[in-house]
């Protein structure tokens, strides 16, 4: 593993779910109300990207943009050690991080909006061990565990193909074309485009895509995604049905695990 | 082409559906590797019987008692036919007086002399149980024999499952696994020349399957002259030219694909058709790499049992009496051409490649995703004909006019399923 991939699945596949987050969450939803700002993060070696909350809703973009709040990190380590900080030895508790960050005026959104935003991220995507299985008994954030998750994991996959060693390795084995991949029973789904070994997640289902992957339910996908099943079981179950040119599903579900060790 | 039938019968495979969910709970994976589900690109697994109850012939019966004449062989070891009379009772007479013993039965050296008589370059014959145990000891001896670590190999290759035949990213597979490997692509001389350049003295040998037969692609045979070209580059180098006959051969030529492609290899690895289902591989060679192989530490438990090996004689005797490798591939021509004009006939463009009794479908329609001709394998399964979407098939001796004729029929109800549910779909007209 790498700092720059982990950094670049850290900025484009972990924090991009606040987008999804402040639509699903309530809690979320309520902390941008009436928030009109964009979020510029700059990363050395990995890239740039904009939070924009405005009219109760967030979007990300890749790349630079109109943004009032600007951030720059030093290196991809500290990018990372914003989202997963390190603990601090004397304290135990994790190590505050702060960005080098451009208009100070909108600073108290970073220390206060969106640093609660970014806990309501953790406590869907990394709730603690001793409360998970407790939490995942609710409906409503079994759901909202699972669709981020699914998120994180398929754009990661790309950044992974794009970035890491044994992605590229894996990425030049697979052919061009539109990978579908869908939830049964839910509007999940997203799409991956190859070409010239180059990989770019989307939201939404697509046409006439090479391969399909369908997770047959929510509770499969979860199961799946949190090492809890595998992907040779469910196809033998029927509970992950593939079609198409399966070559590259073989591919992907490679990078899949190593999403996994990243992520995991 | 004229078919006159009544409809086939659909079949009911609950009693290998309902066997494999209690698999699953026992056996990763439920069935593994490519023989299972997954691997095997079983799309629907629901569609599939999985089991098997019996096998004679060209048949395997699946635990409903259905019928299904099989295109896979086993993935190839079925080369006579299922139970051959004559091999099996070859097999019983040696399990009679003993199999695996401390001391060896004749059957090795019988087993060895026919192998040597029969592959024109072999000066010698050493036997294990799988294609992998003697693609992975070829390695070994060309390292020992030119004290040289790097293998070239041709991507798209397989060559079993140990750690240096995988590929980066493969569970369980390590950088450092495949330190040893250089790739160049399919008929691509100028790439094994710009290594041999790059890597001086430092290349132990060459292995590549006689022609291009990856799965999921359109297999290709070496073009005029890519072998002679290539053996010249061993030669020229002190490269050890490895041949994995392990899929092809006797589906080619009973002296070898080496030989039939006009060359001759330094070591060829064979396994599946030697011994029609029995458990034996073998790894024939050159007289220059008879010492090195001798020193190296290579050995199994049950690779010397008796039992495989008289099976392994009496099946390349039987095979090269009836001309079984030749009727194999008039066979598969017969077979492929009755094929495509079916597809035509329902506006299907059906492709065909690789060797007659080792040949690839796929539909030219529905490229590059492949499900229709996934749907289309699939309606043939239902009905007894197991043909898969993503692998090379293969012919064996007991196949019947009889069965082609069926397989024609079932292939052409299987195409109008189809187009039937498929009614957009870019047709030939």
């Amino acid at each position: 593993m790498d700092n720059v991939t982990r950094a670049k699945i850290n900025l484009f596949a972990v924090l991009r779910n606040i987008e999804d987050l402040c639509t699903m969450d309530p809690v979320s939803a309520d902390l941008i109300k009436g928030v009109d700002l964009g979020v510029e993060f700059n990363v050395p070696e990995v890239g740039s990207a904009v939070l924009t909350f405005k009219d109760g809703k967030c979007k990300f973009t890749r790349g630079k943009g109109k943004s009032a709040l600007k951030l720059y990190f030093t290196s991809p380590e500290h990018f990372n050690n914003l989202i997963a900080p390190p603990t601090d030895p004397k304290t135990g508790k994790p190590k505050m991080v702060i960005p080098i960050f451009y208009n100070v005026f909108k600073v108290s959104f970073l220390l206060n909006t969106f640093t609660k935003l970014a806990d309501r991220l953790s406590h869907y995507l990394q709730p603690k061990p001793e409360e998970k299985e407790e939490l995942l008994k609710d409906p409503a954030y079994f759901e909202t565990n699972t669709i981020l998750t699914a998120y994180t994991a398929f754009y990661a996959m790309s950044e992974i193909a794009n970035s890491d060693f044994t992605g590229k390795a894996i990425a030049r084995r697979m052919p061009d074309g539109v990978i579908a991949c869908a939830v049964g029973g839910t509007d999940l789904a997203v799409n991956i485009t190859i070409k010239n070994h180059h990989f770019v997640t989307n939201k939404g289902k697509v046409k006439d895509p090479r391969a399909t992957m369908i997770f047959g339910d929510l509770q499969f996908a979860h199961d799946l995604l949190n090492g809890k099943s595998s992907s040779f079981t469910g196809m033998g179950t029927g509970q992950f049905q593939i079609s198409g040119y399966v070559e590259m599903l073989e591919q992907m579900a490679k990078l899949l695990t190593q999403v996994n060790y990243y992520l995991g | 082409m004229k078919l006159q039938y009544e409809p086939k019968q659909v079949y009911d495979v609950s009693k290998g559906q309902a066997l494999f969910k209690k698999a699953l709970s026992l056996v990763p994976a439920g069935i593994y590797g490519h023989l299972g589900p997954s691997e095997g690109c079983m799309i629907p697994v629901s569609a599939y019987p999985l089991f098997m109850s019996r096998a004679q012939g060209t048949y395997i019966w699946d635990l409903n008692g259905n019928r299904y004449i099989d295109y896979m062989c086993a993935y190839g070891p079925n080369f006579l036919g299922y139970n051959d009379p004559d091999v099996d009772a070859a097999a019983i007479e040696q399990l009679k007086k003993g199999n695996c013993t401390t001391l060896i039965a004749e059957s090795m050296v019988e087993m060895a002399e026919e192998m040597v008589n029969t592959i024109n370059m072999a000066d010698w014959a050493f036997f294990g149980k799988n294609g992998g145990d003697m693609t992975a000891f070829a390695v070994m001896i060309a390292r020992a024999y030119t004290n040289r670590k790097k293998i070239v190999l041709v991507s798209g290759y397989y060559h079993g499952v140990a750690p240096w035949m995988q590929k980066l990213g493969y569970s369980g597979v390590t950088e450092e696994d495949l330190a040893n490997n250089l790739y160049i692509d399919w008929n691509a001389p100028d790439q094994f020349e710009k290594l041999i350049k790059k890597y001086p003295g430092q290349i132990a040998g060459l292995i590549a399957t006689p022609y291009y037969h990856p799965t999921f692609v359109d297999n290709q045979l070496p073009p005029e002259g890519y072998w002679q070209k290539m053996r010249k580059l061993c030669d020229d180098n002190g490269i050890v030219l490895i041949f994995d006959d392990v899929r092809a051969g006797f589906r080619i030529d009973e002296k070898g694909s080496d030989y039939h492609y006009g060359i001759e290899a330094d070591l060829s690895c064979f396994c599946k058709a030697i011994a029609n289902g029995y458990n034996m591989s073998a790894i024939c060679g050159k007289e220059k790499l008879k010492n090195a192989t001798a020193d190296i530490a290579y050995t199994g438990s049950y690779w010397l049992s008796a039992v495989p090996l008289a099976a392994g004689v009496a099946t390349l005797r039987k095979a090269k009496a009836i001309h079984a490798v030749e009727e194999n591939a008039k066979k598969g021509i017969k077979l492929t051409e009755g094929l495509k004009e079916v597809a035509r006939d329902n506006g299907f463009d059906l492709r065909v490649t690789g060797e007659p009794a080792m040949f690839y479908l796929r539909l030219g329609n529905d490229f590059p995703s492949t499900i229709l001709h996934q749907e289309w394998v699939t309606e043939c399964v239902k009905r007894g004909v197991f043909f898969t979407s993503h692998h090379n098939h293969f012919i064996n001796y007991a196949l019947s006019d009889e069965d082609m004729q069926y397989t024609w029929e079932v292939a052409d109800e299987a195409y109008k399923i189809v187009r039937a549910n498929h009614p957009d779909a870019n047709y030939i007209k």
